[in-house]
């Protein structure tokens, strides 16, 4: 491997992204590409928790409307809130951020199939553009104009196609263009989880597409009567309900190892284990989503395989945090704004995991009913499923997935934008947005409890629930309020971007993220770095390689099997090297 | 006359190659196959719980007048499956260096691709089936679109990757992009199996 090395450090700053208007409409940089989609989620989720307020907020009277007009335009701004805070905004800012990431994490210069990145973002702008426009015009669920509710689901399905094309180009990168001797053990468990909520994402979104497409047809051709329009808001039940909605808190997991590793000093002792148990989180998430949403119905708890998911997907997310701990202890804890919300993060999807098993009391008295019982209807026991009760476990789930994006822009600043964002706006905004998402989410489970249906209803006016309500609404304003903190500091920090290799590295961390300039210049590192382990930067300095990572292997192979069969020879045989 | 050795033509400070490991082009293909799989699966689970609902109450699944033909299906099955020998009979010439065979390979895909595009036309054209007659009909419209227009994305791939072949961008030593639409290519033949015997054959 010795012949391979060239170059010992990293050379100072190199060709800069594009800086121009002109230039990046067109380009096809990973960075670039990954601060659009971060950038342009954050307001996409503000919007979408705008208007999940509003809608909140309305449920506060349940005797008349104040926000919305009448029950149409309510499931509109609820349904609006729901599409927006998903795929306009938190899976977006992942995407973003997974985009920018993976490629400095596993060595690679750019990320696989850049255009089709670039495309992805581009389709994805416009599709959101397009689901506005059709909200605004009376359309998608509850909307009362066939042409608007038929763009609805045209502009969602392409939304969900772009994104799953971002997917591919993410796993792809990390299946094949990592550096040499990153095996796919040893990538960082950030590039692991977002590799996770890829393949995950790319297997199961298609399903929810294929579901538009049906929407679509159905009130194209079939004309569909829109007053029943509302119907169309289940369609989105298959992914936002646990433990579908828990794949978009995957990369929680892997954000928040990477996070403790840098920010103790001690990476996580048991790599391959924490790698196990966020995969096994994100295959928990993925068998519910499949089946649940192959169902094509109203999502069904009586499935196995989400009894099986709401059952056991808080293990992995427990022994993650177990496998931190050991780093927390035995390392030099640093609470700065990155570590906080990766924490903050962690417990919320704790707290997420380990509320949702409430929902199988009813198909588990189901089961005991229909098998030990006779006459005795068990299910009646905690009826919860169709309730706000999913709602709630939504909320801390996306809130654990927004924190921990939060947490993932803040610790990866310098690298971003050439510089931290601020530290008390960003522990402020992950605050606000932790408080509110849990304040949200306790509002709608315990509204849940009290038998409020998913779309709050008139009937229950007096009933108490407005009570549960008001939380739920202060809830979502407080969250509000921690993502447009979260945006101005990102807006700030992101108008003063630095210029490619300008900063000295931040922080002290063992990936090759830390490896480079920052930003990153085109094209991340002067040549390939060679890496012997999980940590790279705690093996001594790193080395790089001009030749090709398969020239490399194949060299390395050449000059093992030589040794092999050296060492075969008889002693005197005349084949040593020493000759 | 300048005295050039290979070794001067590139300048020492020229940037590193770009690296990149082998059958990217194939993962990113494999992947993405995955997901259009995914997508197509899901309306076919769709089609046959919905028929079976309607069976559970006694009803034809079929609109009245309807009926599906077995002929054609069957022949638009075996005009897929021969043009899956032809477009790996392209990887294979490509690999051999064969670019004349290549070619041949390329347009015989092509012309079993249009062959089956044709015969749904011809069979949706007997089956005398109004798509705004039912749910039923959408939904039977719904599939075999969706298996149309997938082919219609694969011919795209491989006419992408005849003119990259055509303008020399594939050799012996390289051709995954030849092979990767192939490979697309049989997973769309593969779908229309599912779709042969979900809503041909089942009926």
């Amino acid at each position: 491997m010795a012949s391979t090395e060239t170059r010992t450090e990293v050379q100072g700053p190199g060709p800069q992204s594009p800086a121009t208007f002109d230039g990046v409409l067109g380009s096809a940089d990973h960075k670039t590409i990954g601060r659009l989609f971060i950038g342009a989620g954050t307001i996409g989720a503000i919007a979408g928790l705008l208007l999940a307020a509003g809608a909140a907020f309305e449920a506060v009277d349940l005797g008349g409307f104040t926000v919305a007009k009448d029950a149409d335009e309510f499931t509109q701004i609820w349904s609006a809130g729901r599409d927006l805070l998903m795929f306009g905004g938190i899976v977006p800012i992942l995407v973003g951020l997974a985009l920018y990431i993976v490629p400095l994490q596993v060595g690679a210069p750019s990320i696989a199939f850049p255009r089709g990145a670039a495309g992805s973002f581009w389709t994805w702008l416009l599709g959101s553009g397009l689901l506005i426009g059709s909200y605004l015009l009376n359309g998608g669920p509850g909307g009362g104009r066939a042409d608007f509710v038929v763009l609805w689901a045209a502009a969602l399905a392409m939304m969900v196609g772009a994104l799953v094309w971002a997917m591919v180009c993410i796993a792809t990168t990390v299946l094949g263009v990592r550096t040499i001797g990153m095996t796919l053990e040893r990538v960082p468990h950030g590039t692991w989880s977002f590799f996770v909520f890829s393949l995950v994402g790319l297997f199961s979104l298609p399903i929810l597409m294929a579901e538009l497409l049906l929407a679509y047809l159905r009130v194209r051709y079939l004309h569909l009567d829109v007053t029943l329009s509302e119907e169309l808001t289940a369609i989105m039940d298959g992914v936002s309900y646990a433990p579908a909605i828990y794949w978009v808190a995957i990369p929680v997991l892997g954000i928040a190892a990477d996070i403790v590793g840098v920010h103790t000093g001690r990476p996580v002792k048991f790599h391959k284990a924490a790698m196990a148990t966020i995969g096994a989180f994100g295959i928990f998430s993925f068998g519910a989503d499949v089946v649940g949403l192959a169902s094509l119905r109203p999502v069904d708890f009586n499935n196995g395989f989400l009894v099986a998911g709401l059952l056991i997907a808080s293990v992995p997310v427990l022994a993650t945090l177990f496998l931190l701990g050991d780093s927390i202890r035995f390392g030099e804890l640093k609470m700065r704004a990155p570590l906080f919300g990766a924490l903050v993060s962690g417990l919320l999807l704790l707290a997420g995991t380990a509320t949702s098993i409430l929902g199988l009391v009813e198909p588990i008295m189901g089961i005991i009913d229909r098998n030990f019982y006779d006459g005795i209807d068990m299910t009646q026991t905690l009826v919860l499923n169709g309730t706000t009760f999913h709602e709630g476990i939504r909320a801390v789930v996306i809130g654990a997935a927004v924190v921990a994006a939060m947490a993932g822009v803040q610790h990866w600043g310098a690298n971003l934008f050439g510089r931290r964002l601020a530290e008390p706006m960003g522990m402020l905004a992950m605050l606000l947005t932790a408080v509110g998402s849990v304040a949200w989410a306790a509002g709608e489970v315990l509204a849940g409890v009290a038998d409020q249906p998913q779309l709050p209803s008139a009937e229950l006016a007096g009933s108490g629930v407005e009570g549960f309500n008001s939380i739920a609404a202060l809830g979502t304003a407080v969250m509000t309020a921690g993502v447009v903190v979260f945006g101005l500091n990102l807006a700030s920090t992101a108008l003063a971007t630095k210029p490619a290799g300008s900063t000295p590295n931040q922080w002290t961390g063992s990936t090759l993220e830390w490896a480079t300039t920052m930003p990153p210049p085109v094209g991340n590192f002067p040549a390939a770095p060679v890496v012997t382990s999980a940590t790279p930067r705690n093996d001594g300095e790193i080395t790089f390689s001009a030749l090709l990572p398969s020239a490399a292997e194949a060299l390395e192979k050449e000059e093992t099997s030589s040794s092999e069969e050296l060492a075969a020879l008889p002693a005197g045989s005349g084949g040593s090297g020493e000759s | 006359m300048t005295d050039i050795t290979p070794y001067q033509v590139l300048p020492d400070d020229a940037p590193a190659a770009v690296y990149a490991r082998p059958r990217l082009l194939m993962a990113g293909t494999a992947l993405a196959s995955a997901a259009v799989a995914m997508g197509f699966l899901a309306l076919i689970v769709h089609y046959v719980s919905e028929r079976a609902a309607v069976i559970q109450t006694g009803e034809v699944w079929l609109p009245n007048g309807v009926t599906i033909p077995l002929t054609q299906p069957n022949f638009m099955g075996l005009t897929l499956a021969f043009s899956v020998i032809s477009v790996w009979w392209s990887v294979a010439s490509i690999r051999d260096n064969e670019r004349a065979n290549s070619y041949a390979a390329f347009a015989l895909t092509f012309l079993f691709g249009f062959a089956y595009i044709s015969q749904t036309a011809y069979l949706l054209t007997i089956m005398e089936m109004e798509i705004l007659a039912s749910e039923r009909a959408m939904l039977i419209y719904a599939v075999i679109g969706t298996h149309i227009v997938l082919t219609l994305v694969a011919m795209g791939y491989l006419i992408v990757m005849l003119l990259r072949t055509m303008g020399g961008e594939f050799s012996p030593s390289y051709f995954e992009g030849v092979r990767s639409s192939a490979m697309f290519w049989t997973v769309i033949v593969v779908l229309y199996s599912v779709l042969w015997y979900a809503i041909y054959i089942t009926k």
